[in-house]
């Protein structure tokens, strides 16, 4: 035993003496940090790629995300500290001394504990944040979790810096995970792009032809041109490698470029069919031209403001002139996410309440008359904007995206966002619950037996009033959950409405009035086109040819795509 | 306690006194800002700076010891009718300066009216230049003083690649224009620049940030961002989702302000970039003077010395950006070459007003023959507070409204 312990001990000694001559990184690190010249700042966070101390990077991590504090110590000088994550009751937490890892004291030794407002964090800006984050990208390489080290890869190739070839290398040797692997193949064919040996350098070019590497498509094209402008400088055949190199990654480009597209278009077809499914029943089916369908998607978004204060921090809103206080449950992580599916549905209930106002109160009387519905509706709408205006002022509001709506995800390079696969099954969701109330409850059979002959329908025994009112108040309801999913890819302000009116008509209109099935291929139709037609002529000119097809599509078919026959439209 | 004789007779005096300063010669003073429409957003901001500032100089005794007397007039976000209204203030209210305009439509729209008449416009908010009127004070950011300094600091920063995005009117296209011709000057070729733009209102930006994400694969790329309003809004949530960041494709706005970021989710643009004259965050005693004596005159809102009632004054919330800087400084500059003048006469003040200094919030200004201000330049990085934090100061940049004079 004691034995071993001699042999650990002069076995370890040479090391502990290296580590005593270098540069103690921790104390590199708080020079940097007092440093005043930006330049010489950066090369102080660089040299401390290689020091593999957990401190050092929990310190840099602190640094970057603006949660490194200064601490004025007895002596008047000015210490570096980090805050422990455990707060107390009063929100207060132990400091940690970033050049000894000692817990910041009182004389008494009790530790003292500070309120992160109540400190001085210490100033980065973007340049110093870039160098932290490729020093801690260095120490991420063998980071446990395999996203972070494949992202920290993917920087690192992109430097073609020698040096960390080895690091690369050595990775690649243990590394199990396909993903993380394929970055380490990618960055290290990067990387010995400007190796000086043409074998070496052509090798690694074709390496990322045959990887369909898309992040090094600029830098081959680059080089291509520098080949030809010097082709002596390259040697043979590296202008053979570069073009099938390139033409590879273009044509895997142009794959990606048709799923992208695909899911963009399916993806604003969603946004436009759950804005539209609302009018597609009231307007659609019953015949009403409700102008006041945005308005009622706008009292679904400002719902889902209002539950979000009410989960979050609480708000503020006037009433007739009073100024109201609701106080939040100041809920944070996912008890606060929770928010969203709470407002979904407390929407769904508000919208449909109001639509339900609005049929009891002017609607029922205008059925005969679509004309004035219109004026009314429009009027109704009006008066609803100037209303969100007053109670919550005419700047836009804010709604923060539940933690599970943020980011996405990449399959082969092309980006899945969470909130429009989100607004994708959302869209499906909502579809369902049309069909089955329509063709699967007793309510539905009414009402399509309302829309379909009023008269006849009531001779049988339907209540047509209480049908008429209950349809309205669920097309508002739906229009109410379009708002709320609309909070999470648009502004929600006074205005909300009529950016979507239009276009909720448009899809309406072109699916054929009275027609759920042509209102979902119209949204469909619609939007693919869109997204197909914009890279090529820009938004603007984009919309304007989808408006233009749509006008010459009902000069030859007045009628929409399908032509149902019904009540309103018989006259 | 009952006031004793002196002090009531000290009192009837002091009315008195205030009487005779009400009754005190005035000189009106015309306020050309939308209050309703689109525009009221961003414009009621300047009106309130403006009457601020009338408030700040009536308590010293006025220009040329006459009070300053508002007429404020509502165009209503409507571009025809800032002529008329500028019209009507010229003719029928004949006053001596206006202090107006946001939209460069709506400069353009009253320009003939003020050559016409020969009345003299303060111009506040950063524009696409080419213009020089006489009867025209340009106080705002010339294209070289707030669109080139952010893309030189992108060259210095490594950038090589560059996408231009915006809004689609006059003023993106007009800059974006210049800025193409800045960047094939510097060497950045052709296909290295994307320019593109979104219609106002515009909420669907899968596609144009998928493209961004493409063209910044290599990590060299940059945005230069001349988006209107609530379209950042969409486009930024859009831009986060995708994964790209400040650090490895940052974004310079050119129409976010401290005043625009009340409506914004600042968290989601933390860390990206702005380039202004002026910042609510810069820390000078003139500044700090100037944000303290501004917030708490919006929550008691008047203008001394005058019989003006000031209404639509919003205590909530509220802050100071360069636009408003602008448009004080204007009216400071105004009232020095009034009395270097000795008169209110448009022509002599104009002459007056070339070479007139003023130390502003946060730096001096000078006016220059072509109106426009020699001013400093600084780039700020976004705050998750919606402020910005200043990372590059340019100093004493001239603004010059004419690019072939800044292209070479």
């Amino acid at each position: 035993m004691k034995r071993l312990l001699s042999f650990l001990l002069y076995g370890l000694l040479p090391f502990a003496s290296v580590a005593a001559t270098a540069t103690d990184p921790r104390k590199v690190l708080v020079q940097a940090i007092a440093e005043e010249d930006a330049a010489k700042q950066v090369d102080l966070v660089k040299q401390l790629a290689s020091s593999g101390d957990p401190l050092v990077a929990r310190g840099l991590a602190a640094w970057r995300a603006n949660e490194l504090y200064l601490l004025t110590e007895a002596d008047g000088s000015k210490v570096p500290v980090l805050l422990g994550a455990k707060a107390d009751a009063d929100g207060k937490m132990r400091a940690v001394r970033l050049i000894d890892a000692a817990t910041v004291a009182d004389a008494a030794g009790q530790p003292r504990v500070f309120r992160a407002d109540e400190l001085t964090a210490v100033d980065n800006n973007s340049r110093i944040r870039r160098a932290i984050k490729t020093t801690l990208d260095l120490f991420a390489i063998t980071d446990p979790v395999p996203k972070l080290r494949r992202a920290a890869v993917v920087k690192l190739g992109q430097e073609q810096n020698a040096e960390y070839l080895p690091h690369f290398i050595e990775s690649l040797r243990t590394e199990a995970v396909p993903d993380v692997v394929k970055a380490l193949r990618e960055a290290i064919a990067l990387t010995r792009v400007s190796d000086a040996d043409p074998i070496v350098r052509n090798a690694a070019i074709r390496e990322l032809g045959t990887m369909r590497s898309v992040n090094s498509i600029d830098l081959l094209r680059e080089l291509e041109k520098k080949a030809k402008a010097d082709p002596a400088q390259f040697g043979d055949g590296i202008s053979a490698a570069l073009r099938s190199a390139i033409q590879d990654i273009e044509s895997y480009q142009q794959w990606g470029n048709l799923v992208g597209t695909a899911f963009r278009g399916v993806s604003l077809s969603a946004v436009l069919l759950v804005a539209a499914l609302g009018l597609a029943i009231t307007f659609g089916l019953m015949g009403v031209i409700n102008m006041a369908h945005g308005e009622v998607m706008a009292v679904g978004a400002y719902t889902t403001f209002f539950v979000q204060g009410v989960f979050g921090n609480g708000l503020l809103f006037s009433l007739l002139g009073r100024t109201v206080t609701v106080k939040g449950m100041g809920l944070t992580g996912g008890g606060f996410d929770a928010y969203f599916v709470v407002a979904l549905a407390a929407s769904f209930v508000t919208a449909g309440l109001v639509g339900l106002a609005l049929e009891r109160g002017i609607i029922r009387f205008l059925y005969k008359r679509p004309l004035e519905s219109l004026l009314a509706t429009w009027g109704v709408s009006l008066i609803l904007q100037q209303v969100f205006r007053h109670t919550f002022g005419s700047a836009n509001v804010q709604v923060d995206a539940p933690g599970f709506l943020q980011g996405s995800f990449v399959v082969s390079d092309v980006l899945f966002a969470y909130n429009r696969i989100f607004i994708i099954a959302f869209a499906g969701f909502v579809v369902f619950l049309t069909w089955a109330l329509l063709t699967k409850t007793s309510l539905g059979l009414q009402i399509r037996a309302v829309m379909q002959n009023r008269t006849m329908a009531s001779c049988v025994g339907v209540r047509t009033d209480r049908v008429n009112m209950m349809t309205f108040a669920f097309g508002s309801g739906l229009a109410g959950m379009a708002g709320a999913c609309m909070t999470q890819i648009a502004n929600v302000g006074p205005g909300l409405g009529q950016n979507y009116i239009i276009d909720c008509f448009m899809v309406v209109v072109l699916g054929g009035v009275g027609n759920l099935v042509g209102t979902i291929s119209a949204s469909g139709g619609v939007g693919v086109a869109n997204q197909i037609l914009e890279p090529w002529l820009g938004a603007v000119l984009g919309k304007i040819t989808v408006l233009t097809a749509i006008i010459l599509f009902l000069q030859w078919r007045p009628n929409g795509l399908f032509v149902t026959r019904s009540r309103s439209l018989d006259g | 306690m009952k006031p004793s004789f002196p002090k009531i007779i000290a009192g009837a005096a002091a009315g008195l006194l205030a009487f005779a300063a009400t009754a005190a010669e005035t000189v009106k003073v015309g306020v050309l800002h939308s209050l309703s429409g689109t525009m009221a957003i961003s414009e009621t901001s300047l009106k309130d700076v403006l009457l601020f500032t009338f408030d700040e100089i009536n308590k010293k005794g006025g220009v040329l010891g006459k009070m300053i007397e508002p007429v404020v007039v509502d165009p209503a976000s409507n571009w025809p009718l800032f002529a008329e209204k500028a019209e009507q203030l010229l003719v029928k209210d004949k006053v001596s300066v206006v202090f107006g305009c946001w939209t460069s439509v709506s400069r353009k729209s009253c320009l003939p009216v003020f050559e016409k008449e020969n009345g003299l416009l303060f111009y506040p908010v950063q524009y696409e230049g080419e213009e020089l009127s006489k009867n025209i004070f340009y106080t705002a950011e010339a294209v070289n003083q707030q669109a080139i300094p952010p893309v030189d600091y992108m060259l210095s920063e490594g950038k090589k690649k560059f996408y231009l995005l915006g809004s689609d009117y006059v003023y993106p296209r007009t800059t974006n224009k210049i800025l193409k011709k800045y960047l094939k000057s510097k060497g950045i070729p052709d296909s290295d620049i994307e320019e593109i733009y979104t219609p106002f209102g515009h909420t669907d930006y899968q596609t144009i940030v998928a493209s961004i994400k493409k063209f910044s694969a290599g990590g060299s790329a940059c945005i230069i961002s001349t988006l209107n309003g609530d379209t950042n809004v969409p486009f930024f949530k859009e831009f986060a989702n995708a994964g790209l960041t400040s650090e490895n494709c940052p974004v310079v706005s050119f129409s976010i302000s401290e005043d625009e970021f009340r409506g914004l989710p600042a968290k989601q643009l933390a860390g990206h970039l702005g380039c202004w004259t002026y910042f609510m965050s810069i820390k000078t005693p003139e500044n700090q003077k100037f944000v303290g004596d501004f917030l708490s005159w919006v929550k008691a809102p008047k203008v001394t010395g005058v019989d003006y009632t000031v209404s639509g004054v919003d205590p909530k919330g509220r802050v100071t950006c360069s636009p408003m800087n602008l448009s004080r400084m204007g009216v400071y500059l105004w009232k020095q070459a009034v009395e270097k003048a000795g008169t209110f006469d448009v022509d002599k003040v104009r002459d007056a007003l070339t070479g007139q200094k003023f130390k502003g919030p946060v730096c001096e200004v000078t006016m220059q023959a072509n109106h426009h201000l020699v001013n400093d330049v600084f780039i700020g990085e976004t705050l998750p507070t919606g402020q910005f934090k200043v990372i590059k100061t340019f100093k004493g940049v001239a603004g010059e409204p004419f690019s072939e004079k800044f292209l070479k």
